[in-house]
């Protein structure tokens, strides 16, 4: 069988998944990121690995996520796309005439506006993060419940509580006041939610022609609340895709599929790539005043990419020495 | 012995670099610019520089303090207005103050006002006050605006045949068009500090070029074209690098060879945040693709980064279809 996989190394979750030659998803792992990216990936492709259709052969591999440098270089990607492209591409043809994706995750949200399958617009949040999962994920954890419980519990609220979202910090403080004043948990919930979602309308998608169909993605979509919620501010059906939490790992794929499809060969080092020794590290260069800070991954202690360098001082001498 | 002045590289040096580099060496002074910003020149700039100011001032402020000790005179103009009827940025109004107050050990300051509000022949008068500390001879600095003027109407005209400042101050001879290659043209519209200086804008334009798209930016665009859609406004805008962006862009917009527009903004920037508004409302309109970028020091290589290739793709796929169909 012939597979393509993508990878998708967010703030949160690290996410794989393998589509078939038709570009379904046959199998999909999500895990915590945990704060070591290259772990977690490692991680992810010995699961992967093990849920293997007998005789898989890997043609392609896209990379996405804030760490998609990082898993590019490591798994050998034959795409590395940014997180935009990615979760638009997926959205368009898991759901077609996509006219509007909302993606929430781990640590970012945007919107991305897509007309006859092509992206016209899109934002993504700037100087906040609010109502993205890693807040939401803090405040169950403050509320000592479950965060797969949360959006069930706040379904049940039949009057939910105003909570002032502007800022997480302000809405944690909101919230306890709320709780001290005697509300029930559920309409707290069910009131976080709102707010969330009048943060995000009003930041990431002021001034964007939102319009049906809506799809909602990302790990924050698991939230029934939060879909509530967006379903009442926009007086719409929101649509939560299958594999609605490994978007940007399927639209990364999808793309190296594309790619490859022109009959260039895969770089992909093989699931090995789980074995091997990564590590990653960084030094202060001081050839100018800019003093950038320059990671540098080593695969079995061999120099196998730098970046973080803005002249291209030490990137481009890894390039030199493989041809060398 | 020669008289050494050093120019800071900031703000307006983007435009006039030309004509006051030729104006002081006609004088028979020596002209000191400095480096392109660094890392090192920001944290200057931000330990100096009040709080409330955009980042190419506080920019600005780091160049200043890195011609501390090596020149007898900085030049730092105060520009209330360089076009009749127009204004520029109040911050540049009260930049020499700004950094006499904030900087210590500094040489002396040449900080003549340039006010063309009134009209554009007030110049010459402006300038000879420049040359009144090293050189008082009359037919010398009339020579040498003479020939200030005419580098500036060079300089000019290689922007207007597409070429960007850096290139534009050097000797090489103008290319024919836009360099072959690149698939797609992107339009930069920003204020000159912020577009040019490779370092606060994280490198915009390599970035760009490295996608294989051409660039272009509102000063490639000749003054009457600006002014002409500039005039479609139902007022008069009064800030001169306002209305060359906000002119500039409705051009683009109406011009089929700019596949897209990149607006890049100061956080903290007035002016902005108003000509940005006016730019994307119509970009909405026209359909165009366009992405804006707010700079600040916190800024996140990431998600700038991020938004510049996802920008790019929009750009791609969007020409991409309109050639197939």
């Amino acid at each position: 069988m012939i597979g393509f996989l993508g990878l998708d190394v967010g703030s949160v979750s690290t996410n794989l998944v393998l589509l078939n030659e038709e570009g379904r998803v046959l199998k999909s792992v999500y895990l915590r990121t945990s704060g070591r990216p290259i772990a977690a990936l490692q991680k992810g492709l010995r699961q992967l690995c093990g849920l293997l259709p007998a005789k898989t052969a890997i043609r392609g591999v896209g990379a996405t996520g804030s760490g998609r440098h990082l898993a590019g270089i490591i798994a050998g990607a034959d795409v590395v796309k940014n997180e935009i492209t990615s979760h638009a591409a997926a959205a368009y043809r898991l759901v077609p005439g996509v006219r509007t994706v909302l993606e929430i995750g781990g640590q970012d949200s945007k919107i991305i506006i897509i007309r006859n399958g092509v992206v016209v617009d899109f934002a993504m949040n700037t100087v906040c993060a609010a109502g993205t999962g890693s807040f939401l994920d803090q405040q169950a954890a403050r509320l000592n419940i479950k965060i797969e419980d949360f959006g069930k519990a706040a379904l049940k609220s039949a009057a939910p509580v105003r909570i002032a979202g502007r800022c997480a910090v302000f809405a944690e403080s909101d919230m306890i006041h709320k709780q001290q004043m005697g509300y029930d948990l559920p309409d707290i919930l069910a009131g976080l939610c709102e707010a969330l979602v009048r943060n995000y309308l009003n930041n990431v998608g002021k001034g964007k022609d939102i319009s049906d169909p809506v799809v909602f993605q990302g790990g924050v979509a698991a939230n029934q609340g939060m879909k509530a919620a967006f379903e009442r501010a926009l007086q719409t059906e929101v649509i939560i895709p299958p594999h609605f939490d490994v978007m940007g790992a399927v639209g990364a794929a999808m793309l190296a599929r594309d790619y490859v499809s022109r009959g260039i060969p895969t770089k992909f080092k093989g699931f090995g790539a789980a074995e091997t020794d990564f590590r990653a590290g960084s030094f202060e260069c001081d050839g100018c005043p800019n003093l950038c800070e320059v990671v540098e991954i080593k695969e079995e202690g061999r120099v196998i990419a730098r970046w973080g360098d803005r002249c291209g001082r030490w990137s481009i001498r890894v390039a030199r020495e493989k041809i060398s | 012995m020669t008289v050494k002045i050093g120019i800071p590289r900031s703000l307006l040096f983007y435009y006039y670099y030309p004509l006051w580099k030729t104006f002081f060496e006609g004088l028979g002074a020596e002209v000191t610019v400095t480096g392109p910003s660094t890392k090192a020149v920001l944290e200057e700039g931000l330990g100096l520089c009040v709080d409330e100011a955009c980042l190419p001032v506080k920019v600005a402020f780091g160049h200043v303090a890195a011609l501390r000790g090596k020149v007898d005179f900085i030049f730092v103009p105060r520009l209330v207005s360089v076009f009749p009827r127009e204004y520029i940025c109040p911050k540049f109004l009260g930049f020499p103050d700004m950094v006499r107050s904030c900087v210590g050990g500094l040489p002396g300051l040449i900080d003549i006002n340039i006010n063309l509000y009134r009209r554009e022949k007030d110049l010459y008068r402006q300038l000879r006050e420049a040359a009144s500390p090293f050189c008082r001879n009359p037919l010398r600095i009339a020579a040498a605006f003479g020939e200030a003027l005419a580098e500036h109407r060079r300089f000019t005209e290689r922007l207007e045949a597409g070429m960007l400042p850096d290139d534009a101050f050097g000797d090489r001879e103008v290319a024919g068009g836009k360099p072959g290659g690149e698939n797609w043209t992107v339009a930069l519209v920003g204020h000159p500090y912020n577009i040019y200086d490779s370092f606060i804008n994280l490198n915009i334009i390599k970035r760009i070029r490295e996608a294989r798209m051409n660039v272009v930016t509102a000063d490639n665009v000749p003054g009457p074209v600006v002014d002409r859609y500039a005039g479609t406004l139902s007022k008069r805008l009064f800030w001169t690098l306002g209305r060359r962006m906000v002119g500039s862009a409705y051009y683009f917009m109406d011009n089929p060879a700019i596949d897209g527009i990149i607006h890049v903004a100061s956080f903290a920037c007035g002016p902005d945040s108003m000509t940005g508004e006016l730019i994307q409302r119509r970009a909405r309109r026209t359909g165009t693709p366009f992405l804006s970028l707010t700079l600040d020091e916190h800024a996140g290589e990431a998600g700038i980064v991020t938004r510049i290739e996802a920008f790019l793709d929009m750009v791609a796929m969007k020409s991409e279809l309109s050639t197939l169909s």
